[in-house]
């Protein structure tokens, strides 16, 4: 299929690691797009796709919304 | 009903409406968490759409759980001063087990899965809040 752009959201200390709130990238899976944005992935970094949380790969789709985050901290 | 505010939460008034119009069923439970002085402030950031839709989830677990009439959450989101309510669950039922240990079970699973992300600040200083060791074995108990 190859790559597709998407936007990248980022939240909790994730976004600190990250450098960035939000992103356009290109790539053509979520682990791919998660190498691509991290040299080191982050310890507990949790992952979603439309806002739907994501464990493991996927392919990703043009237009999607990936976010990447820290594990939640409760209200 | 869920809801998540960027506007300051009135409990009181939250529990006067959730009241007046779920009394009728027998018994109404409620918890309000207030942000505590050793902050001066905390910020809740959230992801629109998910974090709402990861509230209801918890809500929709718990009227089927405990076979709840009606439940609200109502949840702050971004900056929340000391003092200041940050939630508010109430769940009627028509006894009071069923609302008293739904409104315990919602609030534990609210502080590990709600997707909310807590910094504090204090005397200037700015930190991610992390989960609490004491919330993840809370959870272990409705298992």
């Amino acid at each position: 299929m190859g790559e597709v752009r998407v936007e990248v959201l980022f939240f909790g200390r994730i976004a600190d690691i990250a450098g960035a709130r939000r992103m356009a990238c290109e790539a053509e899976t979520l682990l791919g797009l998660r190498d691509r944005v991290f040299p080191e992935t982050p310890p507990g970094l949790r992952m979603s796709v439309n806002k739907v949380q994501v464990t493991g790969d996927v392919a990703l789709n043009a237009g999607d919304e990936v976010a990447f985050f820290s594990v939640f901290s409760g209200g | 009903m869920i809801a998540l505010l960027e506007q300051a939460l009135n409990a009181a008034a939250a529990h006067g409406e959730f009241l007046a119009e779920n009394g009728h069923f027998g018994a109404v439970a409620s918890f309000t968490g207030v942000v505590r002085g050793e902050a001066d402030y905390l910020y809740l950031d959230w992801y629109p759409g998910m974090t709402e839709a990861s509230i209801q989830a918890i809500a929709d677990a718990g009227v089927e759980r405990f076979g709840l009439n009606a439940v609200t959450v109502l949840h702050r989101c971004g900056r929340v001063d000391a003092g200041e309510a940050i939630v508010f669950v109430a769940a009627a039922s028509v006894h009071r087990r069923a609302a008293l240990e739904a409104v315990d079970y919602l609030m534990d699973r609210l502080k590990s899965e709600a997707a909310l992300w807590k910094r504090e600040v204090a005397d200037g200083v700015d930190r991610w809040v992390e989960p609490r060791e004491d919330d993840a074995l809370s959870l272990e108990r409705w298992r």
